[in-house]
C-alpha cells in the first residue's frame, strides 16, 4: 500500500507544483521582510525571517486534503479499495506516505529559510546567529508544522470527501473561523485552536497575537490535534458506503 | 469460483435499492445482469465488491465475503462506471499504482495494456483518452490480477463496434478458460450475443435467472422477456 501511495504522488505533476510553491513563499517572505526595513543586527529579525519556513504548512495541509478528498474528485478511490478493502490500512498508508512527504517539504522549506537569510544578512552586513539553539527550534518548529499539518489534511479530506468543500473549510478557517471564535473565546482559551497552536510551534504569529503557547506545547497541541484527525478519518472511512 | 448473491437488501436511507434478491452466476459461464436504469444492478455489484454494505443478505465470491479475500484482485477483476482516474496521470502509471497495491508482478501492467489494445497509448496521461479508450483502461486494470471472477458495469460503454466485437470475444474467452464472468448492461442485443446466464432485475427485485435460451436466446425475444419481466409492458 505505502509503495501503491508514493507511485501515486510521483506520477503526477501536481502535489511536486503544489510542494515547490513553498520554498518560493519562503524567499519572497524574508525578501519582503528585509525590503520593509527588517533590521538584520536584531536577533528578533533573525528569528522572524526564519520562521517563514512554517509558511509551507499551508501548502502541506492542502496536500494532505487531496492524498483523500482527490481520489473522491477523481473517482479513484473506488480503485484503491478494491486493492485494499481493509479501508484502515489504505488511510494508514496515505497517513505514513502524506506524513514524510509533508515533512520532508518542511525539511526543504527550513533549508531555504536558513539560506535565504543568511545571503540577506551577508549581503546587509548583519552576523547570522546560527549558535543559539533558537535558530534550530524556529527551523524546526517551521518542520514540524508542515508534518501535522500534512496529517490533517489527510485526515480533513476523510471527513470532508468534497475536495472544494475540504479546502474551502480549511482555508476558511484559518482566514477567519479561528480569529473569530478565538475572539469569542479569549485569548486564554483561543491558544489552544490549531492555528494559534502552530504559531506558537512555528514562531510565524502571523495574527500578531501575544498570548501563545510556549512552542513545545503549542507542538503537543497540533499533534494532539493531527492524532484527532487521523484517527476520526479511520473510524468513519470504515463505516461508509462508496457509492 | 462463483458469484453467489444471498437474500439481499440494501437501503439508502428510506430508499431500498436492492429487496432479498438471490441468484448464483456460475463459473465458466457468462452471466448478463440485467435491468432498467436505477434497477439495483450497480448496487448489487457494490456490495459484491465490499464497496457497499448490504443492510441484510450477502454477496459472496467463491464462498467469502470480498473482504475477506487474501488477494482480492487477483480473484476478483471489477470494472464500475464511477471509476475513475487521475487526468494528469499516464496509463501504464495508474496500472503501476494498482499492481503495487495488489501484490501483482509489474510485468503484467504491459501485458494487460497489451492485451485491450493500449500499448501503443501506455505513455500518454489519461486526460487525452477518449471514453472508449478510458474503458479499454478500465478492463485492463480489471485484468491485472489475471482473476479468476470478473464483474463488469456496462464494459461496451463508449466502444465502437469494432471495439465491442473484440470485447464479445473476450469475455467469451475468459469464460471459456472457466472463469466467472458477469456483465450489468441494458444492452439487450449485447447480451443476447454474449451471455449464457441472465439475470434479470427490476426495481431493486429479482424477475428472472436462469439460462438465456430459456426466455429465448435471440435480440428481439430476450427484449420483449425484459419488457414483460420488467413490467415497462403493463
Amino acid at each position: 500500500m505505502i509503495r501503491s501511495e508514493f507511485r501515486k504522488i510521483t506520477s503526477i505533476r501536481s502535489p511536486w507544483l503544489l510542494l515547490a510553491a513553498g520554498p518560493l513563499i519562503v524567499v519572497a517572505g524574508v525578501t519582503g521582510l528585509i525590503q520593509s526595513g527588517g533590521n538584520v543586527h536584531d536577533p528578533a529579525v533573525q528569528r522572524q525571517a526564519l520562521a517563514h519556513a512554517g509558511l509551507a504548512a499551508l501548502l502541506t495541509l492542502i496536500f494532505g486534503i487531496v492524498a483523500v478528498a482527490g481520489e473522491y474528485r477523481h473517482g479513484s478511490i473506488t480503485d484503491t479499495y478494491l486493492s485494499c478493502p481493509d479501508r484502515g490500512r489504505v488511510i494508514t498508508a496515505k497517513l505514513a506516505v502524506y506524513g514524510l512527504v509533508g515533512a520532508a517539504a518542511g525539511l526543504v522549506s527550513s533549508a531555504v529559510a536558513l539560506a535565504v537569510t543568511a545571503v540577506w544578512w551577508a549581503a546587509k552586513g548583519g552576523s547570522l546567529q546560527l549558535s543559539g539553539t533558537d535558530t534550530w527550534l524556529t527551523l524546526g518548529g517551521g518542520l514540524a508544522a508542515c508534518f501535522a499539518f500534512s496529517i490533517i489534511g489527510v485526515g480533513l479530506g476523510a471527513l470532508i470527501r468534497n475536495l472544494a468543500g475540504a479546502v474551502a473549510v480549511a482555508l476558511a478557517w484559518i482566514a477567519l473561523i479561528e480569529g473569530i471564535v478565538g475572539q469569542l473565546a479569549g485569548s486564554g482559551l483561543a491558544r489552544w485552536l490549531p492555528f494559534y497552536a502552530s504559531e506558537a510551534l512555528d514562531r510565524t504569529n502571523i495574527g500578531g497575537t501575544t498570548r501563545l503557547l510556549p512552542q513545545w506545547a503549542g507542538g503537543l497541541v497540533l499533534l494532539g490535534y493531527a492524532a484527532v484527525f487521523a484517527g476520526a478519518a479511520v473510524a468513519i472511512t470504515l463505516r461508509r458506503d462508496v457509492t | 469460483m462463483e458469484l453467489e448473491v444471498r437474500e439481499l437488501t440494501k437501503e439508502f436511507g428510506p430508499v431500498t435499492a436492492v429487496r432479498d434478491v438471490s441468484f448464483t452466476a456460475p463459473a465458466g459461464q457468462v452471466t448478463g445482469l440485467l435491468g432498467p436504469n436505477g434497477s439495483g444492478k450497480t448496487t448489487t455489484l457494490r456490495v459484491a465488491l465490499g464497496l457497499v454494505r448490504a443492510s441484510s443478505g450477502a454477496a459472496l465470491i467463491g464462498g467469502v465475503p470480498y473482504q475477506s479475500l487474501a488477494r482480492p484482485r487477483r480473484t476478483v477483476g471489477a470494472m464500475l462506471e464511477a471509476t475513475g482516474f487521475h487526468p494528469g496521470r499516464r496509463a501504464r502509471d495508474h496500472l503501476r499504482v494498482l499492481a503495487a497495491a495488489a501484490g501483482v508482478p509489474g510485468r503484467r501492467v504491459d501485458e494487460v495494456l497489451g492485451q485491450v489494445g493500449l500499448a501503443e497509448a501506455a505513455g500518454r496521461r489519461v486526460r487525452g483518452f477518449s471514453l472508449g479508450m478510458r474503458q479499454r483502461l478500465g478492463l485492463a486494470a480489471a485484468l491485472l490480477g489475471d482473476p479468476r471472477v470478473l464483474l463488469l458495469d456496462e464494459p461496451a460503454n463508449g466502444l465502437d463496434p469494432a471495439g465491442i466485437a473484440w470485447l464479445r470475444g473476450l469475455l467469451r474467452e475468459q469464460a471459456g478458460q472457466g472463469r466467472t464472468v458477469v456483465v450489468a448492461s441494458h444492452v439487450l442485443g449485447e447480451v443476447a450475443q454474449t451471455a449464457d446466464h441472465v439475470v434479470i432485475i427490476s426495481a431493486g427485485r429479482l424477475r428472472f435467472t436462469g439460462p438465456l435460451r430459456e426466455i429465448g436466446g435471440t435480440s428481439s425475444a430476450l427484449e420483449s422477456a425484459f419488457l414483460k419481466l420488467t413490467g415497462a409492458l403493463a
